[in-house]
């Protein structure tokens, strides 16, 4: 069982979300990076 | 102020902001280009908050809960998902290219962007045809839940619920186009966003928090807490998919990436559009909180209007109806746009040969912006249930259709046009008939659509004559006319 007694499956859902964020956010500054970089 | 006062108030002001931003941008709008994609110059939260909202109609926010309240917390995951596919992926992969490649090709519409790449008039018909007759249906569909919302929330008559919206998102779509559709969506991002976590927050304060809804919820079925739960996979992973990947052939949603101003502004745009849509769990959540707080429900869509009289005050009801509507409207004006785009552009002008000028293109634009509007309008009043049958498919039959032409024709220089045209026509009668046939195995008909539409533009592509090599250097910025 998870936090929130959530199973860690279920749990992973938020997970995945959050992650999306930061997916969004390191592709951001890898692609201003090699702009910058060009 | 008694509760209906507070209702109507809020409404009126909202209504009011709505038709003031219409009538600002009509001042802006002085080319086709400008109606239909807003000159190309829309900045990135603009872009990306009105993407979220084009997104999320009402029906996702009523639907999501009652699919909450049915199946339990598993469908936090179709909100997971919308985040990650439906967002964060679908600007990282789709929007440089789309934005870069549209721009070069000089289209403003998705059935105009597949006729330029593949040098297909065939491809610009039958997506214009299936854009403009299934985004209607999915329009009949909003209106439909928004009016239901009036109804259930305010004890307004259907009727009037379903006109007073329609006849306010046609008149600011046809005064201000492609401009007006952004900025209200813009503003109704912020709506959805505050009435959601509102009720939200108000609903696990109610059920004592997230640890008591879910040991409440798992006293009632173990199967409401655990993925995939009482739904099971087939039919959790294909509703998922269709709601997220589904997005990339949705041309509301592909068209910001030909509108936003700049490749660089994508980048703001990604987090921004990715953070806002971290909103799709919400509905999930609330729904399966209701079914914690009120059990025996006749119909889980009732779910969230249920819980919002008994968690939230008058202010606070008010302020989510306001959500819901916008929810609503937000998407009905996105597809709207879209759908007399198809009509004037792809059919009138290109399809059929008519050169117009500019001023007669903005005027037949809004014309037809009218006439699409009141077609959804008079057929939401009075739905057919064939109608609502082909309102559920109309995303896996856009999406179907849509979504390899677009994703191969930014990255794949092989596809050829009989691989497209096989795959558009394979896709989309394989969604059809597979959903005729009442979704067997409990799968979307969106999977087995994508899945042949996948082999035949793969194969086709290989068996079939390719694209002149200069041809595809335009395409792709190569040639010796974008190096200088």
């Amino acid at each position: 069982m998870g936090p929130f007694a959530t199973p860690w499956l279920t749990f992973l859902a938020w997970f995945v979300a959050a992650a999306s964020v930061l997916v969004a956010a390191g592709w951001a500054v890898f692609a201003f990076r090699r702009k910058k970089g060009s | 102020m008694d509760e209906r006062a507070i209702y109507i108030f809020v409404l009126v002001v909202y209504m009011g902001l709505l038709a003031a931003v219409g009538i600002l941008t009509s001042r802006r709008l002085k080319s086709a280009e400008d109606f239909h994609i807003g000159g190309r110059r829309i900045g990135p939260w603009v872009t990306a908050l009105s993407y979220v909202a084009a997104y999320f109609s009402s029906v996702l926010i009523i639907g999501g809960g009652g699919f909450g309240y049915q199946y339990g917390m598993a469908t936090l995951w179709i909100g997971a998902v919308n985040v990650l596919v439906g967002c964060a992926l679908a600007w990282i992969v789709l929007g440089k290219r789309v934005r870069e490649f549209t721009s070069r090709l000089g289209t403003m519409s998705v059935p105009g962007f597949l006729a330029e790449r593949f040098r297909a008039k065939e491809a610009r018909i039958l997506s214009a045809v299936v854009v403009s007759v299934f985004l209607i249906i999915y329009n009949v569909s909003i209106l439909q839940g928004m009016g239901r919302a009036f109804e259930v929330l305010m004890g307004i008559p259907y009727t009037y619920g379903v006109l007073l919206s329609g006849l306010i998102i046609i008149a600011y779509v046809s005064l201000g186009g492609y401009l007006a559709v952004v900025w209200t969506g813009f503003f109704q991002a912020w709506v959805m966003g505050v009435g959601l976590i509102l009720l939200a927050v108000a609903a696990l304060q109610a059920v004592g928090g997230l640890t008591a809804a879910n040991v409440a919820l798992a006293a009632v079925d173990p199967g409401l807490v655990e993925t995939p739960g009482v739904w099971g996979w087939p039919g959790l992973v294909s509703y998922s998919l269709i709601v997220s990947f589904g997005a990339w052939g949705m041309p509301q949603l592909v068209v910001r990436f030909y509108s936003i101003k700049s490749v660089s502004a994508l980048r703001v745009g990604a987090v921004v559009a990715t953070i806002g849509g971290a909103m799709a769990l919400l509905p999930y959540l609330t729904g399966a909180i209701a079914r914690v707080l009120h059990p025996g429900l006749a119909n889980p869509d009732l779910a969230i209007p249920t819980l919002t009289q008994y968690v939230l005050s008058p202010w606070g009801a008010a302020i989510f109806l306001a959500a819901v509507i916008a929810a609503g409207m937000s998407t009905f004006a996105s597809v709207l746009i879209i759908a007399s785009t198809a009509v004037v552009r792809d059919f009138y002008q290109k399809g059929l040969g008519k050169p117009l000028s500019e001023e007669h293109a903005v005027h037949y634009s809004r014309l037809s912006s009218v006439v699409v509007g009141l077609i959804s309008l008079l057929i939401a009043l009075r739905p057919p249930a064939m109608i609502l049958v082909l309102a559920a498919f109309a995303w896996a039959a856009i999406a179907s259709t849509c979504l390899w032409p677009i994703l191969f024709g930014i990255y794949w220089k092989g596809v050829t046009r009989g691989g497209v045209l096989a795959s558009m026509v394979g896709g989309l009668t394989t969604s059809l008939a597979w959903m005729g046939l009442h979704s067997p195995f409990g799968v979307h008909g969106f999977i087995p659509g994508i899945a042949v539409g996948f082999i035949l533009i793969v194969v086709l592509s290989r068996l079939t004559p390719k694209l002149p090599s200069e041809h595809l250097a335009h395409v792709w910025g190569t040639d010796k006319k974008a190096r200088d």
